[in-house]
């Protein structure tokens, strides 16, 4: 199990005070202590770490947000922010003397600006909410992670989420425009708004992909773009992971920037065919779907090129859409990849490290290797535009041993990205589940520079502490002089 | 995920079923999106992710139900959303049933909902109990303000009083056991289940669906010994009244089988066709025999849209200009995903067809579930005739008696499916279609 | 100034600021000087400059990615990246003519702390968008890296974002890591002639609203539009740029134009004509600010652009409309700050104060001041990065 910092003891003593404390600041339903209850909040996408919580709290508003986290900060109660709970790096893991609060209940749209291209939500919104609510105008929200059906927004900024859409339309960060936020003292406050780029820090940048540490997301701000006339994907199937990474190379090196290129080894394609019927080739070794956007004839025009770049690399098969439903099919094998793979296995754990792309193959030779040496199967699954890697290490954790073994694999292969000049993470965040690895990727002065921006936020070390950095005593409000 | 299970807890078949279906489960929470109870609530725990992770507990650790238990896993519709969603393919339904048999036979229930269960089970699946007590309902229903809301026990009294029919249509006799003749040469014969508390409700729909078969060449067969389906009892997880009402329909759809033969075993009410096709696994662990009987039963079940998507229906009146609505029950989309069938069907027959937003989720009828968690129920419905209305329709078609009475009385006309198809291929106007549609001509 | 140092390498930079540190005098931290006229002054006894800071260490045009030395100049940076088919996707103004400054020289740094995005902005982003790596050097000295060479990168807080728009105020950026884009192969722009700003504005939305793939949307008074030789003689013009590949440009812009009927007949500009409007509005060539005046550039949501405008030119200032009608340029006497801070912020916008003599620009606010929990935070994180304060002290706020 994870280590965690150690609990509060007097916090743990004053548990009861606590729980009524919350229930006078939240409605009946909002409080859950039970310890019973508790138990399906002890873990999120990532069951392998699992703690219970001191309470769960479930605020329906901001205020609320604002009148829990003053009151966890007047008590010393650390806070786990959650949203839907489908982080893949443990993100949402409790601590035993921890405070979970969950915006769920935060689901309402709040404004949609078809003129300004903009909407406003809550944080407990879901990804596709927000483009459902939209899509009748004929507009969408970009940023689309293969869990975009039930992550919410807030979670995206936490994790600034991209997707297998961003190569064109950029990450969460690229996609905000304001948020609202609580701080770990209750203060809530507005960054950015309707317009583009606020003077000042940015701290809009700064607040997305920073896990929760600086404050809690209650509203969000996003742009919405209108919909490309229509889109459709192309499958090419290879019979080397080698030569498909050539053949992303040589479209890229083109100048054409598809909208999504999505590459799968043999593995991948097999377990997710299973789950989508798509048509997957099932005799390659590795697979590319790329997708392209625009009129129907700018779409041949492109597939064309593109088809003509693959063509020196002999692809087995290439496919072009020919139906919506089709192409529909083609992506929900792709973005059920993940639990398809649970079909194959009945554990597994998702490595999400960036690698510059012209070292896939070399990387994915690697993982082969390590695959033997640890005995565990892995599947690829990349996102090989912006060479952001996915290998799922299949384990079965009924097996002594077995997840053990498959953390260190995992570890291996980050360690791999970080030395061929990647990084630990590009998109699901560290969590704890890459919190001692950072030191890989960053020096012992990066990561204090990194606590004490923390610690600007929230001195006292109370929002979602154990994440992120590799655990030691965090550096307390005294290392700062008193600027404040 | 991880299970933890003994090797004695793994001899029973019930704790073996739903170890499997754990292993299945990757945590990831994409179900937690399509479900209702969550959309509403937004707790974790009224989620299937959460209600997998209580029931896992609970079975685990071999104790007894606790209330927070039964309180979460109660609100689950059954409406399978999840399995929909799901990725990794985990049977949602085996494991809560499952839970709800080992709730039912560990856990007391408080005493009025011991007797709402028992009155419910009681009565339900005996058309002419139900007669009885619809019309007990008409005579309460102008005492109604006499009891108080509030309480559990008085909101379910209202809900069921409020769900009651006005009145009742007579029962007819096509629904009785006999065997309706093919209209011309015989292209093929099948079983049609008249089902329990239709036959009360809508005998129409029986109706309609025999008019349409035999018009098509088909022999239909209402057979003898056959009646409820059994999928009440199994929804409150009461086992044995379950497997006995499986049984009686077993036995008899077999003896037509080995008799005259069966082509298909036709439901149309798709509840009960989700339970049927599982018959073969709620008798795997029975002797060979039944196990064997109860397989070929569910093999030849299909919803009354997919079978007639296999023969060649045509209207026979000229286009209607309606716009229908369909409404998709969750047992024919998630329970049986058949998704489309009813769609063609309605557009052969000469209708617009749309489809209303959030069609995935449920419209909180679920069996008896409006009689038992009638607030969230009552939230569902509104959620869902609100996204019915923005799509203008006509009247709302669906393949299911109890999404048709849960989505009635709110001024468009719910019609099923089948009454619709049999109406535009000469059959007569289906009941409360709007004025200016009756005067189609045949 | 007493000391004015340019490194030529990152040790000389820390060796810099541990000096300052020491001397516990605060640094003017610049490039080329190009932006100093921007925001407040800063009263510094040392200099430091990242000019000399000038090589391009990586350049992979498969992966979209190039780091370079923040004293790199943005015209070699272009050129370098011509040499694979690609350039800088913000579009960074040069805004040397506004500021009296020496055109063609600013570098990557400047650009990059200054946070400056061109007309691209609307549909593609601002430089901080594209900063996948920094390298810098905080008021400590120690070295900090921040993001990486690759395109996706969540690892760790983003200071990339932090430091880019932060003039230098919290570190000492020495190396920055780009993503950058093939070049279009075509450009070409829509020109809807004698539309007011509120029709303008609407034409703008309606045009960036397609599923056409806008990359510039600009409303020019007739004034405005005189200064640009490409646009001149046709009265107030709405501008709309499609960039790509020759066939979609085409087929586009016709597309576009049918769309946009309603607000008249477009003319077509061709590439040439259209680069060089672009690149007129993208460094304020438009908008006439006379020797003595103060520019504003003010962000609002694209819908109020027009009220703004509007309000501040029967004030007696003048200005244009870019980003879809949502970056308002405004020129005009030092003494409408007041009322421009004022109109901006009750459209809900923000404002930033570009250029005003030296007096003016100590004693206003340059930017909207902070509520005062996220003053806090901006002291707090100031503290964080620079703790004896010594990196431009009070560039972006007074006593930060």
């Amino acid at each position: 199990m994870i280590a965690q910092p150690p609990p509060k003891a007097d916090v743990i003593a004053r548990r009861s005070e606590i729980v009524a404390g919350l229930q006078a600041l939240l409605p009946a339903s909002g409080v859950i202590s039970e310890a019973l209850r508790l138990k399906p909040y002890e873990t999120d996408g990532l069951p392998a770490y699992r703690q219970i919580p001191l309470a769960v709290a479930l605020p329906e508003t901001t205020e609320q947000v604002a009148a829990v986290l003053a009151f966890c900060h007047k008590n010393g109660v650390r806070v786990i922010p959650r949203g839907a709970g489908t982080s893949l790096s443990g993100g949402a893991l409790p601590m035993s003397d921890s405070v979970v609060v969950g915006l769920m209940r935060m689901n309402q749209i709040l404004d949609i600006d078809y003129a300004d291209r903009c909407a406003t939500v809550q944080a407990g919104v879901t990804n596709i909410g927000i483009t459902n609510a939209v899509a009748a105008e004929g507009f969408f929200y970009a940023p689309d992670p293969s869990s975009q059906l039930a992550c919410m927004i807030g979670g995206n900024v936490g994790m600034n989420s991209g997707g297998a859409h961003c190569l064109k339309y950029g990450v969460t960060a690229n996609n905000l425009l304001g948020l609202r936020i609580v701080t770990m003292q209750g203060e809530i406050l507005d960054i950015g708004g309707q317009h583009l780029d606020a003077a000042g820090y940015d701290w809009l940048g700064l607040m997305t992909g920073s896990e929760g540490m600086l404050a809690m997301v209650t509203e969000v701000t996003v742009r919405i773009l209108r919909a490309p006339e229509g889109q459709r994907a192309m499958l090419v199937a290879f019979d080397a992971n080698e030569t498909a990474g050539r053949a992303v190379d040589a479209i890229i090196g083109s100048g054409i920037i598809p909208v999504a290129l999505e590459f799968m080894d043999r593995p991948a394609i097999h377990a997710c065919e299973q789950f989508a019927h798509a048509g997957y080739p099932l005799d390659a070794e590795a697979m590319l779907i790329i997708e392209v956007e625009g009129s129907v004839a700018e779409q041949d025009d492109l597939l064309n090129r593109i088809a003509a770049l693959c063509e020196p690399f002999h692809p087995l098969s290439l496919r072009v859409s020919q139906s919506v439903e089709e192409s529909v099919a083609i992506w929900k094998g792709r973005k059920g990849a993940f639990g398809a793979v649970g079909r194959i296995s009945p554990d597994y754990l998702c490595m999400d490290g960036t690698i510059p792309t012209g070292q896939l193959p070399f990387v994915l030779r690697r993982i082969g290797e390590m695959s033997d040496a640890y005995g565990l199967k892995v599947a690829n699954i990349f996102h090989a535009g912006d060479g952001n890697l996915h290998p799922l290490i299949m384990f079965d954790a009924n097996r002594p041993g077995s997840f053990e073994d498959a953390e260190k694999f995992g570890a291996d292969i980050l360690k791999l990205c970080v030395e061929v000049g990647g990084c630990l993470t590009g998109e699901h965040g560290v969590g704890v589940e890459k919190r001692e690895l950072m030191t890989v990727q960053f020096t012992e002065i990066e990561l204090n520079q990194q606590r004490r921006i923390k610690t600007a936020f929230d001195p006292d070390w109370l929002l979602n502490p154990s994440k992120v950095f590799p655990l030691v005593e965090p550096p307390q409000a005294a290392d700062l002089p008193a600027a404040a | 995920m991880q299970t933890n299970f003994t090797v004695e807890q793994l001899a029973d078949p019930n704790v073996q079923s739903s170890n499997q279906v754990l292993r299945t489960c990757v945590h990831c929470g994409f179900c937690t999106a399509t479900c209702p109870t969550f959309v509403l609530l937004g707790d974790e725990l009224d989620s299937p992710r959460g209600r997998i992770y209580l029931i896992k507990d609970m079975l685990e650790s071999g104790r007894p139900a606790t209330e927070e238990v039964v309180r979460h896993v109660d609100r689950c519709l059954s409406c399978l959303a999840c399995m929909t969603t799901c990725p990794s393919g985990v049977h949602y339904m085996h494991l809560v049933d499952h839970a709800r048999q080992y709730i039912e036979e560990t856990y007391t229930r408080p005493w009025h909902e011991r007797m709402l269960r028992n009155v419910l089970q009681m009565v339900l699946p005996r058309p002419a109990l139900f007669r009885a007590a619809v019309l007990g309902a008409r005579v309460a229903r102008p005492v109604r303000r006499l009891i108080p809301r509030g309480s559990t026990l008085g909101d379910r009294v209202h809900a069921m009083l409020d769900l009651a029919p006005g009145k009742l249509p007579p029962s007819g006799s096509m629904q009785s056991p006999q065997v309706h003749k093919a209209e011309g040469a015989r292209r093929g014969r099948v079983a049609l289940l008249a089902g329990c508390a239709q036959t009360v409700l809508a005998p129409s729909i029986n109706e309609a669906t025999i008019r349409l078969l035999t018009r098509h060449g088909i022999e239909v067969v209402i057979a003898r010994g056959v009646g409820c389906c059994g999928a009440l009892t199994h929804h409150m997880g009461r086992h044995d009244p379950a497997m006995a009402s499986a049984r009686a329909n077993i036995a008899g759809w077999t003896r037509e089988i080995e008799g005259d033969g069966l082509d298909a075993i036709l439901i149309n009410t798709s509840g009960c066709g989700t339970t049927v096709k599982d018959y073969g696994f709620m008798f795997r662990a029975e002797p060979a025999e039944w196990a064997m009987k109860a397989e070929r039963v569910s093999a030849l079940a299909m919803d009354i849209s997919e079978y007639l998507t296999t023969l060649n229906y045509a209207p026979t009146r000229p286009m209607p200009g309606l716009r229908v609505a369909y409404h998709a029950a969750c047992s024919l989309q998630h329970g049986q995903r058949v998704l489309n069938e009813p769609k063609a069907l309605l557009r052969k027959a000469g209708f617009t067809v749309v489809e209303p937003a959030e069609g995935h989720l449920c419209c909180g009828s679920a069996g008896t579930y409006n009689l038992v968690q009638p607030a969230i129920a009552g939230r569902l419905r509104e959620r869902k005739l609100a996204n019915i209305a923005r799509t203008k329709p006509d009247l709302i078609a669906a393949g299911n008696i109890g999404c048709i009475t849960q989505l009635s009385g709110d001024g468009t006309p719910v019609i099923h499916t089948v009454e619709l198809l049999d109406w535009m291929a000469g059959g007569p106007a289906p009941a409360g279609l709007p004025q200016v549609a009756t005067a189609v001509p045949a | 100034m007493s000391v004015a140092l340019a490194p030529a390498h990152e040790g000389g930079v820390v060796e810099a600021i541990l000096a300052a540190r020491a001397a516990k005098e605060p640094l003017l931290v610049q490039g080329r000087g190009t932006k100093a006229g921007m925001l407040r002054p800063v009263q510094a006894a040392r200099g430091l400059s990242t000019r000399n800071l000038t090589e391009i260490s990586l350049y992979a045009p498969q992966e979209l990615i190039i780091s370079a030395g923040a004293g790199v100049s943005i015209p070699d940076l272009e050129a370098k990246l011509a040499e694979g088919g690609q350039g800088l996707i913000a579009e960074p103004p040069d805004l040397s003519a506004l500021l009296g400054t020496e055109a063609g020289v600013q570098t990557l740094g400047g650009v990059v702390a200054t946070n400056l995005s061109g007309p691209r902005r609307v549909a593609w982003g601002a430089m901080r968008d594209h900063v996948m790596g920094v390298r810098a050097v905080n008021g400590a000295g120690e070295v900090i890296r921040s993001g990486g060479r690759v395109l996706k990168n969540v690892t760790g807080l983003d200071l990339c974002k932090l430091l880019t728009g932060s003039y230098g105020t919290l570190a000492v950026i020495t190396e920055v890591t780009l993503k950058v884009l093939p070049r279009a192969e075509l450009t070409g722009s829509l020109l809807l002639p004698g539309l007011d700003a509120i029709r303008g504005v609407a034409a703008l939305s309606s045009a960036l609203g397609s599923p056409f793939g806008v990359s510039g949307a600009a409303w020019l008074p007739a004034d405005a539009a005189e200064r640009v030789p490409a646009l001149a003689g046709r009265g107030a013009v709405a501008l709309v740029r499609i960039e790509d590949f020759a066939k979609s440009v085409e087929y586009r812009l016709g597309r576009l134009a049918e769309g946009l009927a309603p607000f008249g007949a477009a003319a077509l500009l061709n590439d040439e004509a259209s680069g060089a409007a672009w690149r007129a509005i993208r460094d304020a060539v438009p908008l006439r600010a006379e020797p003595g005046d103060a520019v504003w550039r003010v962000s609002v949501r694209p819908s109020s652009g027009p009220a703004t405008l509007a309000t501040l030119e029967s004030a007696g200032a003048r200005g244009f409309l870019d980003w879809g009608g949502g970056l308002v340029w405004i020129a005009g006497p030092p003494a409408l700050h007041e009322r421009v801070t004022a109109t901006a912020l009750a459209g809900r916008g923000t404002w930033t104060l570009l250029r005003a003599p030296e007096p003016m620009r100590a004693a206003v606010d340059v930017v909207p001041p902070e509520a005062p929990a996220l003053a806090r935070i901006t002291r707090r994180v100031k503290t964080a990065m620079d703790p004896a304060g010594i990196l431009n002290p009070g560039r972006l706020y007074a006593g930060v």
